[in-house]
């Protein structure tokens, strides 16, 4: 196994302290802005270490431009990568475990998925009661096309076994204290799909550090844990990996809970592909728009499903009108979608809700869940219209 | 001590100067208390405050989440545990306005305001 010292070089503490410092200058909430070089205007859930969130007026386009797209890191991000040390191991219940350097990788044959990536956690802010973790309102999701050898490929290559059940990434997350590392597995059906990359291009470009330079996994249709991103080791198991990451962390109780009841571990599963889910990008909630022709505009997603209607009401769920889904399509990414509205002056609160190919739709408030995973109520803004 | 762990520690000393000296400044900073200097030492070495200050939850909630962070390394000695989780959830309680975040920029800091 790779360790974190052969592939790191640690910066000096000096370096770490005046880059890590820069928050600091700009303190109060709500009224600063953060520099964070590639990102703009995103919403800071957190500056150190780095989780924002896309505000949903940006998804107006089908790919998500980089700037806009969501980070979510669970620790730090590696201090200093340099891709000519970097490696990537491919072991486990193999045949022929070797490693791989980046120029290595970048030879193999690839492949490209457009994939809309969303964080388990993303509506966690709108749980009731409330639970802890990064609050995310809506836009911890996005759309990127991600380029990469196929996950199957590079396992083929090794040969797994037939003990081989569960494929577990590791990452080069900076793991601060004794928390736990960032390791997950995913299960060798998903890992043996032939959309499922360690991608190393995100929107035609290097990933960027913040997505995962050099490599990630890229689980496609699944909660964005399960891909993993600073990827430098790839091993196949005999079981599911044990470790927090997979539980108690990112599991979904097995029988439904009352909202506040906490779950039995034993009572849970992994969880695994997204929901159906859509959302208003504009207007915004709380503005005000004038009367005539007005375009609701959002996204709708469906995981492993394909979205098959979006619908909007405008008088606060009575009735409920089709909306039309843009031309822009592929298995795993989200559907653009549009309603042209009539609007009289008054006060409104809009609605849109998704139906998927898997015959799922979505439930007028949070599912409760005690992490507050996978909200994918019915979302609303409440708008003004004047004459 | 690896040089990874005490470039991390010297990071953390950095940065409990300036959140210990913004706090009473700022409204959504960690606010003034008893615990204030012990959360702020105790949780930032990991994690900036904006990560506490957007929680609201009940004190059940807030001895889950300290526990978990003793277990992962937080230094918090046995007579500051009730306080420390006290000063958390009397500070960021369901009963609190809704925190409102900051954006990003891609242009440069702005120079720090005395």
């Amino acid at each position: 196994m790779i360790t974190r010292r052969d592939f790191l070089k640690v910066a000096s503490s000096a370096t770490l302290g005046a880059s890590a410092a820069r928050p600091m200058l700009t303190w109060a909430a709500g009224d600063s802005a953060l520099p964070v070089p590639g990102k703009e205007g995103l919403i800071v859930r957190s500056y150190r270490f780095l989780d924002l969130e896309t505000p949903v007026e940006y998804f107006n386009t089908w790919i998500t431009p980089t700037q806009h797209f969501f980070v979510r890191n669970h620790m730090h991000e590696p201090a200093t990568l340099d891709p000519s040390d970097w490696k990537l191991s491919v072991g486990g219940e193999v045949d022929k475990p070797y490693t791989l350097s980046l120029a290595q990788l970048s030879k193999l044959e690839t492949h490209s998925v457009v994939n809309t990536l969303e964080c388990a956690g993303n509506g966690r802010a709108f749980q009731n009661p409330k639970v802890p973790g990064v609050q995310w309102q809506k836009g911890a999701v996005g759309t990127g096309r991600f380029t990469g050898p196929r996950l199957r490929d590079l396992l083929e290559r090794a040969g797994v076994k037939a003990t081989g059940k569960h494929v577990m990434f590791h990452g080069l997350d900076d793991v601060p204290g004794r928390v736990p590392p960032f390791i997950r597995s995913i299960p060798i059906e998903k890992a043996m799909d032939s959309d499922t990359l360690v991608a190393i291009q995100m929107n035609g470009m290097a990933l960027p550090k913040h997505h995962g330079f050099p490599a990630r996994a890229l689980t496609p249709g699944w909660v964005g844990a399960a891909s993993c991103k600073w990827l430098t080791e790839i091993k196949v198991l005999d079981q599911e990996f044990e470790g927090n990451f997979m539980s108690p962390g990112y599991r979904w109780p097995n029988q439904p809970g009352k909202p506040g009841e906490a779950a039995k571990p034993e009572d849970t599963h992994p969880l695994t592909a997204l929901n159906v889910k859509s959302l208003i990008a504009s207007p915004g909630d709380g503005s005000t728009v004038r009367s005539g022709l007005v375009h609701v505009q959002g996204t709708a997603w469906a995981g492993e499903g394909d979205v098959v209607r979006v619908e909007v009401s405008t008088d606060d769920g009575g009735t409920w009108q089709p909306a039309k889904l843009g031309n822009e399509k592929a298995h795993y990414a989200w559907r653009l979608w549009d309603f042209k509205w009539q609007a009289t002056s008054g006060d409104y609160a809009i609605a849109v809700r998704a139906t998927d190919s898997l015959g799922r739709k979505q439930p007028t408030v949070p599912v409760w869940n005690p992490s507050g995973y996978l909200n994918n109520a019915v979302d609303q803004v409440k708008i003004h219209v004047k004459a | 001590m690896s040089k990874l762990s005490r470039a991390v520690v010297g990071v953390a000393a950095l940065l409990a100067v300036p959140v210990v000296r913004s706090q009473s400044a700022s409204s959504s900073g960690l606010p003034e208390g008893p615990l204030q200097a012990k959360a702020a030492t105790a949780c930032t070495e990991c994690h900036e405050a904006r990560i506490i200050v957007q929680q609201r939850l009940n004190k059940a909630a807030w001895t889950k989440e300290v526990d978990k962070m003793i277990k992962w390394g937080a230094l918090v000695e046995p007579q500051d545990h009730d306080p420390l989780i006290d000063y958390l959830s009397t500070n960021f309680g369901v009963d609190k306005p809704e925190y409102v975040a900051d954006r990003t920029t891609t242009a440069s800091p702005k120079k720090t305001k005395k």
